[in-house]
């Protein structure tokens, strides 16, 4: 006697994990990228 | 200049190569404790004692799942067995999804009276092939896969069932 | 004539590439343009593979619905793995032929890699609560890629751990080395152990996926390989301009009194 419990919660938050994870971890290395080549291309001014 | 780097490469080959030997004797050695569950032939052969846990898994056999609902909770008594040793177990509780007959399972409890295993939890281990219902029944009634003898065929072998699966 | 002048542009040697390639300048400048299409390619291959398993990809024979959470856990596993032997890979390179450029990937690979470990731990307790009825148990598989989150979380830690660059570069990509001997572990342990977790549905002899499930997995597979790429290279070009910036500031302030 199985009783059915609902998978669509656990695949929903698998995959909301999953995108949010992806989404952050690209915006924290462009917003790295861009302060980085900022802050070189302001010290080569110097 | 090529010295030492040639000395390095050799220091850390060597090196990995010893780790390697180590690692793998280790884990051959604690083979028994790194396996999950006992299979029912090692049950039948050297159970544990009455009373102390571990873990039991195989295949639910057919036609011996038989389910009493006494109050709220169902108590549930099914054969776990690998094809040459069954152990009969019991089970109150909710099973999850994947339990059926023929299902992989693992449940986790201790020998009680009467060669019965008491079991605490069950756990339905599922198989690594993965095809959508439609192939399952072209397999099936195509006589290509029988689900009693074993995982289903080769998927590049599965050629001719897909425009049947679409059909149906 | 040319030749004499300028220094050798391009090796000699076939492993001459390897030297050729492995200078912060050289990679600068191989990078920056190629990144926006690195980005474009990780999102469009990401986006696509996942959607795909998401709303189109068929339900499976005996899980169901519940399949389709394969196509996010399981191509992080696989980078996961594949970013774990690239990390041992610029360890050995660093310890053997202490290139600069192998220690700036290590130090960047490795929060990333531990990402990705994280989403394969996560997905899988995720996975395994309505299909086994547990979200963890401690059988090898898993055991063994929770080990690979923690030496993840140990490079991170060390390689950031010592004032002395040079030192926390070498304890680092020792760590990373002897780590490596769980690749394998994880990848056998299905086979060589009783375990809850299924074999492997994918390996060199075939696959034991339907092709309509095969492609999306896939599909977000290399989207995922690729997304990998693309932070990594990112985060390596954004360290060499920060370690540029530092060295210019430094010698900026020597100059002035």
């Amino acid at each position: 006697m199985s009783q059915s419990i609902a998978v669509w919660p656990f695949i929903n938050a698998a995959y909301g994990v999953t995108v949010a994870f992806l989404a952050a971890a690209g915006w924290l290395a462009l917003a790295r990228y861009r302060r980085a080549a900022a802050r070189l291309a302001q010290a080569e001014r110097l | 200049m090529r010295a030492p780097r040639t000395r390095r490469l050799y220091l850390v080959l060597v090196c990995l190569a010893c780790l390697g030997g180590a690692t793998a004797l280790a884990l051959a050695g604690f083979s028994s404790s790194l396996t999950y569950f006992l299979s029912p032939r090692q049950v039948a052969a050297k159970a544990p004692p009455l009373g102390q846990t571990f873990r039991l898994g195989g295949i639910v056999q057919e036609g011996t799942v038989k389910t009493q609902l006494s109050g709220q909770t169902p108590t549930t008594l099914f054969a776990v067995t690998d094809g040459r040793a069954a152990v009969p177990v019991r089970f109150s509780g909710v099973l999850p999804d994947l339990f059926r007959e023929g299902q992989g399972v693992v449940a986790i409890g201790a020998m009680g009276p009467g060669g019965v295993f008491v079991a605490d939890e069950v756990l339905a281990k599922h198989g690594a092939d993965y095809m959508p219902r439609d192939v399952e029944q072209a397999l099936k009634e195509s006589g290509k896969w029988d689900p009693r003898f074993g995982p289903p065929p080769a998927a590049d072998s599965w050629g001719g069932e897909k425009a049947k699966g679409a059909g149906t | 004539m040319k030749e004499s002048v300028l220094p050798a542009r391009r090796p000699a040697r076939p492993g001459g590439w390897f030297h050729y390639l492995a200078n912060p300048g050289r990679f600068q400048k191989l990078a920056r343009p190629a990144l926006p299409w690195l980005a474009a390619a990780s999102l469009g291959f990401t986006v696509a593979g996942l959607a795909w398993g998401y709303w189109f990809a068929p339900a499976d024979w005996q899980q169901g619905d519940a399949a389709r959470i394969m196509y996010a856990h399981v191509p992080a596993a696989w980078v996961a793995m594949a970013g774990y032997a690239a990390l041992a890979l610029c360890s050995f390179v660093s310890l053997v032929w202490r290139h600069p450029l192998a220690d700036i990937a290590a130090e960047e690979i490795g929060p990333v890699g531990a990402g990705f470990t994280g989403i394969c731990l996560v997905s899988g307790a995720l996975w395994g609560r309505p299909m086994w009825g547990a979200y963890w148990v401690w059988d090898a598989r898993l055991t063994s890629v929770l080990i690979l989150f923690f030496l993840y979380l140990g490079h991170i830690t060390l390689i950031r751990a010592f004032d002395n660059k040079a030192h926390a570069y070498r304890a680092a990509a020792i760590l990373a080395l002897a780590g490596a001997v769980n690749l394998p572990v994880i990848v056998f342990s299905v086979q060589w152990w009783n375990t809850l977790h299924q074999g492997n549905s994918v390996s060199l002899a075939g696959s034991r996926i339907y092709p309509t499930m095969l492609y999306p997995l896939l599909v977000s597979a290399l989207g995922f390989y690729l997304t990998f790429v693309t932070l990594v290279v990112a985060r390596m070009s954004a360290a060499i301009a920060e370690r540029k910036t530092a060295a210019l500031l430094r010698a900026a302030a020597e100059r002035a009194p």
